[in-house]
C-alpha cells in the first residue's frame, strides 16, 4: 500500500464496524407460525437486524443489540426476547 | 410501493456495528434517511449522539458506506451551503446533500447558519433528530427540552424541579424562513416518515428543505429501549409532537388524533418526567393544546 | 504591462480576487474590509464575474461556507477584520487544519475593548498559531501582486494551507494608489486552475472527512502541517521569482531589505508601516547614522533563518510592532526576532518598539527615536526596555 501522507484527516481505509452483538441479554426469537410479514420489524429496527427473504422477514443476530423494539412492536406477539445463553 | 418495500429493497449506507444506545431513535432515523437517498448522497453529521456513535468514521476507516464529513457543532447548514453550491456549479446538483443534526447543533449553537441558509433558500436536506437534548455528552438541557424534563443540567432539586422554560418549537420557527419545504415527522409513524424524506430530497434540488424528527431517547429520557416507538407514537397522539408539513400549498396536518391522549398518559413510564406534579403536568398540556390549535389555524387556511 | 488603475487597497483585494477566477465568494461586512465584498458583490452582479457569491450571516459562515466549497474542489476567497476574524476563529483554524487551500484579505484592525474600528495588528497576530499562511503588504500594488500569488502558494501540491493576505486598516484599505493591474489573460497564464483533489468530497470516492482521530495519528497530520510550513519557504521564493519573471515585479520573498548592506542599526517593520520606515531610514542616514530597514513579509511561516541572515554582523535593531504580547510586555514580532537570533542577548543590542495600536500613528520621528536609541546603544549587547510609540 501507498505510503500514507497525512495531509488531511481522511478515512477512506474500510469500514469502521463495532461489534455490537456482544451487547445482547436478550435474544429476539420469531415465531414463523405467528408472524403474517407485515415487516414492521424490520421498519422498527433501528439496527437494520431484520433482513428481508423473498417476501419473508428473518432476524439477524451479527449486530442485533437486543433493544425488544421488534417484540414490543410486533402486533401479533410473534416475536419473544429470551435470554442470551440459556434460560433463567 | 409501500413503505415497507422500499425500505426492505434499500440498500443501508450505514455502518452495521454503531455505538448508539438500545433502542436509540436517532440511529433508526440516520439509517432511514440514508436508506432512502441512496448512494449518491454527502452527508454532513456534526458533533453529536450519531457522530458520538462512530458514524463519521475512526482512524483511517469511515462509519458510512456514502462521504461524510463531520461539520462543527454550528455549522452544518454553512457548510453544506459551500459544497452543495459547488455540486451544482460542476453540474451535479443531482449529487444529495444532507445534513443530520441534534437539537443542539440545530436549534442552540446552530441555529443562526441553519437559520441564514434556510432564508437564503440552499438546496440541502437538513434532518434534525430531536431527542430534546445533549445526550451525546450526558444528557443535558437543550431548547427544545420539554419543561419540566429532569437533565443533567436540570435535575429534581429540594427547590427547583426540572427544566422551568417550555420547550422552543423550531420546526415552526423554520418554516417561517420562506424556505421549500419543512415537516415534522416521526419513526413511530414509518409511512409519513419515509414519503417525507422523499418529499424533502425532491424539495432539496429546489431548494432548502427541513425535517424535524422525534428521536426517542431511552438513556437520557429514562425509559427501558423496547419502548421506544410506543414513547414516540404517544407523543404523536398526544399531540406533544403533532404531524404536519409546509410545502408550496401551505400547511398540512398529516395526522389528525381523533381523540388525543393526554400529556398525563404520555408521560407515563419516562423517567425524566416522574417528578412532576399534577400543575406542572397541566401546563405542559396548556402548551400542547396551545400549540396544537395553532397548527390546526395554519392548516385549516391552507384547505381555503 | 497590465491596465494602471487608481484604487484602494480593499478594492485592489478585490479586483486581485477577481482575476484568479474564484468559483465562490463568502463574506460578511465588517469595518474596514466591508468595501472587499461591496466591490466583489458588484462585480458578480455585473457579470463581469462567474463566481458564487454568498451572502452570509457571519464571518463564522463565511469561513463555513468557504470550507465546505473548498471540500467540493472549489476556489474560493473571503475577507475580514479583527471582531469578525475573531468570530470566525473556530472553522478559520479547521481551514487549515483541513489542508484546504485559499486566500483571505485580512485588513488588520485593532481588537476591542476599548472600542475601536481602526488600525492595528492585533487580529492577525493573535491567530498566528492557526496554521494559515501569513504575510502583510504595505502598498496596495503588494495586496494586488500577493493575492495573486497567495492562490499559486496555497495551492503547491507540497503546501496545501491557507493563506492570509494582510494589509493595515484605513492606512492601506481606504487609502488610493496607483496600481499596475494585470491583464486577465496575463493572470490566467501565470495561475493554472485550481486541481487539488486531496480532501474533495464526492460520492463516486466516497470517504469521511476527518473521521475521530486519536493522539497518535493526530501528531502525523500536526507534523505534515508544519513541514508543510517549512516548504513554503522554499515555494515563496520560487513563485515570487516567477511573478517577478512574468510581471516584472519582484518582492525578495520573505523579507526584503533597504539599505541593510552597510548597516549597523536596523528597523524591522511589519505591513503599512515600512513607506514610513524607509523615510526615517533615509532621514537617519542624511544624520550621519548607519540605519537600514528589515521587511518582515511573512511571518507565518516564520523567516527565521533570512533574518539571521539578513541581521548578521549587525550591531543593533528593534522590532516595530502594530500589536502587543500580553504578559511579554514588548510585540510578539520581537519576541519571534529574538527567538530566531538564538543567541541575540549575547551579540546585538535590541528592543521591541510598539506602536500604531488602534489606529494611532506611526510616525518617521517615532521611528528616529528607535533609530537613535540603537545608535546610542549599538556597542551594548543585550536586550533593552520596550518602546512604545506612545502619542499625547
Amino acid at each position: 500500500m501507498e505510503k500514507r501522507l497525512h495531509i488531511t484527516p481522511i478515512g477512506d481505509e474500510g469500514m469502521y464496524i463495532l461489534d455490537t452483538a456482544s451487547w445482547r441479554v436478550y435474544r429476539p426469537v420469531m415465531d414463523k407460525e405467528k408472524c403474517i410479514d407485515c415487516g414492521m420489524c424490520l421498519a422498527f429496527c433501528p439496527v437494520n437486524a431484520v433482513a428481508a427473504v423473498g417476501k419473508k422477514f428473518e432476524i439477524t443476530y451479527d449486530y442485533c443489540k437486543g433493544c425488544g423494539i421488534c417484540a414490543n412492536e410486533c402486533k401479533k406477539g410473534a416475536i419473544a426476547m429470551v435470554l442470551e445463553g440459556g434460560s433463567r | 410501493m409501500s413503505y415497507i418495500d422500499i425500505l426492505k429493497e434499500a440498500e443501508d449506507q450505514v455502518t452495521p456495528g454503531m455505538s448508539a444506545c438500545q433502542g436509540c431513535g436517532g440511529e433508526l432515523i440516520l439509517r432511514t434517511v440514508l436508506k432512502i437517498a441512496g448512494k449518491n448522497t454527502i452527508v454532513g453529521i456534526p458533533p453529536g449522539c450519531m457522530a458520538g456513535a462512530g458514524v463519521v468514521g475512526w482512524n483511517y476507516a469511515n462509519g458510512l458506506k456514502i462521504p461524510v464529513h463531520i461539520p462543527l457543532l454550528d455549522n452544518t447548514a454553512s457548510f453544506l451551503t459551500g459544497l452543495s453550491q459547488m455540486y451544482e456549479r460542476k453540474g451535479r446538483g443531482e449529487v444529495n446533500m444532507i445534513g443530520i443534526a441534534g437539537d443542539g447543533a440545530t436549534a442552540d449553537c446552530g441555529f443562526q447558519s441553519l437559520s441564514a441558509a434556510a432564508e437564503r433558500n440552499e438546496k440541502m436536506l437538513y434532518v434534525c433528530y430531536d431527542n430534546e437534548g445533549y445526550m451525546n455528552t450526558g444528557y443535558q438541557r437543550s431548547s427544545t427540552t420539554t419543561k419540566g424534563s429532569r437533565t443533567s443540567t436540570t435535575p429534581i432539586g429540594a427547590v427547583i424541579n426540572g427544566k422551568q422554560q417550555q420547550q422552543k418549537y423550531l420546526p415552526l420557527i423554520m418554516s417561517m424562513h420562506g424556505l421549500t419545504y419543512c415537516a415534522t415527522a416521526s419513526p413511530s409513524h414509518m409511512a409519513d416518515f419515509v414519503k417525507k424524506v422523499e418529499k424533502g430530497l425532491a424539495a432539496s434540488k429546489k431548494g432548502f428543505a427541513y425535517l424535524h424528527v422525534f428521536s426517542p431517547c431511552p438513556t437520557g429520557w429514562a425509559y427501558s429501549p423496547e419502548k421506544a416507538i410506543e414513547v414516540a407514537r404517544n407523543a404523536v397522539r398526544s399531540n406533544m409532537f403533532p404531524l404536519w408539513e409546509m410545502d408550496e400549498d401551505g400547511y398540512h396536518m398529516n395526522v389528525r388524533n381523533k381523540t388525543p391522549i393526554s400529556v398525563k398518559e404520555f408521560i407515563q413510564g419516562i423517567g425524566k418526567f416522574k417528578n412532576l406534579t399534577e400543575e406542572d403536568i397541566n401546563s405542559i398540556q396548556q402548551i400542547a393544546d396551545q400549540r396544537f390549535h395553532i397548527l390546526m389555524r395554519l392548516a385549516e387556511q391552507g384547505m381555503e | 504591462m497590465g491596465k494602471i488603475k487608481v484604487l484602494t487597497g480593499n478594492y485592489s483585494a478585490a479586483e486581485a480576487a477577481a482575476l484568479c477566477h474564484p468559483d465562490l465568494i463568502a463574506a460578511y461586512p465588517i469595518t474596514p474590509q466591508s468595501s472587499v465584498v461591496e466591490y466583489l458583490a458588484g462585480l458578480v452582479h455585473d457579470g463581469v464575474i462567474d463566481a458564487n457569491l454568498v451572502q452570509v450571516e457571519s464571518e463564522h459562515s463565511a469561513m463555513s461556507v468557504v470550507q465546505g466549497a473548498a471540500a467540493g474542489g472549489g476556489r474560493v476567497f473571503t475577507a475580514t477584520s479583527a471582531q469578525g476574524l475573531a468570530l470566525m476563529y473556530e472553522p478559520y483554524f479547521r481551514m487549515s487544519t483541513l489542508r484546504f487551500p485559499m486566500v483571505m484579505a485580512l485588513a488588520t484592525r485593532e481588537m476591542t475593548s476599548p472600542e475601536t474600528v481602526w488600525s492595528g495588528q492585533q487580529d492577525a497576530m493573535s491567530v498566528r498559531e492557526a496554521g494559515w499562511i501569513q504575510m502583510f503588504c504595505d502598498s496596495n500594488q503588494e495586496i494586488v501582486d500577493m493575492i495573486i500569488q497567495s492562490y499559486m502558494l496555497a495551492e503547491h501540491p507540497e503546501v496545501l494551507l491557507p493563506v492570509n493576505v494582510c494589509y493595515d486598516g484605513f492606512y492601506s484599505s481606504h487609502l488610493t494608489e496607483g496600481v499596475d493591474l494585470p491583464l486577465q489573460e496575463e493572470v490566467d497564464r501565470f495561475l493554472p486552475p485550481p486541481s487539488f483533489h486531496h480532501a474533495v468530497l464526492d460520492p463516486d470516492h466516497p470517504f469521511a472527512l476527518d473521521p475521530l482521530t486519536p493522539g497518535p495519528i493526530l501528531m502525523k497530520y500536526r507534523k505534515s502541517h508544519l513541514d508543510a510550513m517549512e516548504k513554503a519557504l522554499e515555494v515563496i521564493d520560487e513563485v515570487d521569482k516567477k511573478f517577478g519573471d512574468t510581471f516584472g515585479r519582484y518582492y525578495g520573498g520573505a523579507v526584503s531589505q533597504y539599505r541593510t548592506e552597510d548597516a549597523d542599526v536596523v528597523i524591522v517593520t511589519i505591513g503599512g508601516m515600512t513607506g514610513t520606515g524607509m523615510d526615517a531610514v533615509d532621514q537617519a542616514r542624511e544624520e550621519g547614522i548607519k540605519a537600514g530597514l528589515l521587511k518582515l513579509r511573512f511571518t507565518r511561516p516564520f523567516p527565521a533563518e533570512k533574518i539571521r541572515d539578513a541581521l548578521k554582523d549587525k550591531k543593533a535593531f528593534a522590532v516595530i510592532d502594530r500589536s502587543v504580547s500580553f504578559g511579554w510586555s514588548q510585540g510578539p514580532m520581537h519576541m519571534e526576532v529574538k527567538a530566531a537570533l538564538a543567541d541575540a542577548d549575547s551579540r546585538y543590542c535590541h528592543f521591541s518598539a510598539i506602536g500604531g495600536l488602534g489606529g494611532a500613528d506611526i510616525s518617521i520621528e517615532m521611528m528616529m527615536e528607535t533609530i537613535r536609541n540603537l545608535d546610542a546603544h549599538k556597542n551594548e549587547p543585550g536586550e533593552r526596555e520596550t518602546q512604545w510609540y506612545m502619542v499625547d
